[in-house]
């Protein structure tokens, strides 16, 4: 149901900012009769909409504050963008996590969003925005969940809980300078992280200039992964990878309905970096066998450096969902893996209380991992 | 008198002049030495052919059958004419003459012994060695005609789907984009964290710098 707030603003806004064209970039948000969040206010301050070539570009800048209007602690939430008029194909989400929004509190999502269309195309309700879910401190869950949501906040609150516990344990252990040591370690692994632009293709090969050869998995064996990778291999052709396919085994005595395996790709040079994340849907029974395949190209566009000669593959297996909806994810030993620290990010929680500690300091951190 | 003409003195050596003819040039040539040479001449050369008809069939003898003997070299050079008239077509191509056949059947066996060749070539030769050989074709084919002609399903433009990058996440279709993009502080982007899911989702994380809120943009094809 759209809210009043956003009523107001698509009135106010021709007149503030002198166009009536400038409304068409207004979003039309939507939020299910029974939704626990409501739209408190909604602000659009930079936004435009502005002529380039044959095409406009729409720069939409929403502050959308919402209202826990539910009895719950909020952790996590999900917001669908889709813009059907210029690309029905596709879709964008908005996901705030690490969250602990009471009863009747508030709180912000941005929405920085750029759509490039043809002139032709209409000017008004270019813009949806929709809850895709919630996820409540009790691992509960609101929503439609057309994204999966419920799993990836699922999983990111069970991080969460994992590095705080850790944290609380090194303060609880080794006082604020153990705390402060690790934050600082952290930071340090951050920036030492080597980053990549990433395209990615679905089908075919991005290029066919480059010769293509097969490359075989090494796998980084967790000791407590409930899934044993067995064997793998990918296409690899220069700055491309593409079509994973892995054999895994599961080792656990519970069925398994959901496995992301991480994928580490290595250069000439030795230089390793996470490629991206390899899921899979599929039934494992205690002890069974199952293959996984994707039929997608990575590409890694070197801008103004030389090109990345991909050499070597690593996999592990980053998170694990059972038929029960309980998950497995790493645990802080197993990220402690020098190969795995290297090119992991941390947690959304760990970088959250890192900025803290950065911005605040460590008793603001100290105060933050009490509270629960 | 005069000197009688050649006619006359070849009539006269072979005993054909009648009888008062015959009288006034042996008169004649009995009294001119160059008349009586050139009958003496002309004598020798009909006995000279007397004897070579000698040899010939006994049908062609000159002095029993000379119509037979000049229907017979009539044929003969009318043989030799026709002759060259063969030769000379041989030399030139005739105009709706079909091509001779010779130059195709050494086309066809040069053909499929290069297939054969070719199709125990490419058999043999290693995956890598392959790939590394139509990679070098392919490139010898763009340098030389300036243009790539694909025949291999590689994706064009439109079909880069997803990107992330420092700057943002982006999702093009058909030349439309959109795009989430994360806040920058004092013109600098926040430092980021960029994923991909081969599932079909590509996403960057940030934490604020005011609120300390992490938010993390995704685009997604529109299977998800």
């Amino acid at each position: 149901m759209p809210s009043n707030s956003t009523h107001i603003a698509k009135a106010l806004l021709p007149l503030l900012f002198g166009g009536a064209a400038f409304a068409g970039v207004l979003p039309k948000i939507e939020l299910p009769k029974d939704s626990p969040v409501a739209v408190l206010s909604s602000d659009y301050g930079d936004s435009s909409e502005t002529p380039r070539g044959g095409a406009m570009l729409v720069d939409l800048h929403a502050s959308i504050t919402l209202r826990n209007s539910s009895q719950r602690h909020i952790r996590g939430i999900t917001l669908l963008v889709t813009a059907q008029d210029v690309t029905p194909g596709g879709k964008g989400s908005v996901t705030v996590t690490s969250l602990d929004v009471g009863p009747n509190e508030s709180f912000p999502v941005r929405v920085d969003l750029r759509l490039l269309r043809p002139l032709q195309a209409g000017g008004g309700g270019l813009v949806q925005i929709g809850l895709d879910g919630i996820l409540f401190d009790d691992l509960s869950f609101y929503g439609p969940d057309k994204l999966s949501s419920r799993r990836i906040l699922t999983m990111t609150e069970w991080e969460a809980r994992r590095d705080r516990k850790y944290f609380k344990s090194l303060l609880a252990d080794g006082g604020q300078q153990k705390l402060k040591d690790a934050i600082m370690a952290s930071v340090a692994h951050s920036a030492d992280r080597p980053t990549l632009d990433v395209q990615m293709v679905r089908g075919g090969r991005a290029t066919n200039f480059e010769p293509e050869k097969q490359v075989q998995f090494a796998f980084l064996q967790l000791p407590d992964s409930p899934i044993e990778p067995m064997d793998g291999m990918a296409r690899i052709a220069g700055n491309e990878a593409r079509s994973p396919r892995l054999e895994v085994k599961n080792r656990s005595d519970r069925p398994i309905r959901y496995l992301e395996m991480g994928w580490i790709l290595r250069d000439g040079s030795g230089r390793e970096f996470l490629a991206g994340a390899v899921p899979a849907e599929l039934k494992l029974a205690p002890g069974q066998k199952g293959q996984i395949l994707d039929n997608t190209t990575l590409k890694f566009p070197q801008r103004g450096g030389a090109q990345l000669g991909i050499e070597g593959m690593t996999g592990y297996v980053s998170s694990v969902e059972f038929s029960d909806g309980t998950v497995w994810i790493p645990s802080r030993a197993d990220l402690g893996i020098p190969q795995l620290q290297h090119v992991m990010a941390p947690s959304d929680e760990e970088q959250r209380l890192v900025q803290l500690y950065l911005k605040k300091g460590i008793k603001a951190l100290v105060a933050e991992l009490n509270k629960f | 008198m005069k000197h009688p003409n050649e006619t006359q003195l070849a009539l006269f050596a072979g005993g054909d002049l009648g009888f008062w003819d015959r009288w006034r040039l042996r008169q004649h040539v009995s009294r001119c030495s160059a008349c009586e040479s050139e009958v003496q001449s002309l004598r020798a050369a009909a006995k000279q052919i007397r004897e070579l008809s000698g040899e010939m069939p006994g049908d062609l003898n000159i002095d029993r059958n000379w119509d037979r003997l000049a229907e017979e070299m009539t044929g003969n050079i009318r043989v030799g004419l026709a002759a060259g008239e063969a030769i000379a077509r041989f030399d030139r191509p005739a105009p709706n003459a079909k091509p001779l056949r010779l130059g195709w059947n050494a086309g066809f066996v040069v053909a499929g012994a290069t297939v054969v060749f070719a199709t125990a070539f490419w058999i043999n030769i290693p995956q890598p060695q392959k790939d590394h050989l139509i990679a070098a074709l392919g490139k010898i084919r763009v340098e030389r005609l300036g243009k790539l002609v694909t025949s291999h399903p590689a994706a064009r433009p439109e079909d880069v789907m997803l990107e992330a990058s420092s700057s943002g996440i982006e999702f093009t279709e058909n030349g439309r984009t959109l795009s989430l993009m994360h806040p920058a502080v004092d013109q600098r982007r926040v430092p980021v964290t960029v994923s991909v899911n081969m599932r079909g989702s590509a996403g960057v994380r940030y934490v604020d710098a005011d609120t300390g809120q992490v938010t993390t943009n995704k685009v997604y094809y529109a299977e998800q």
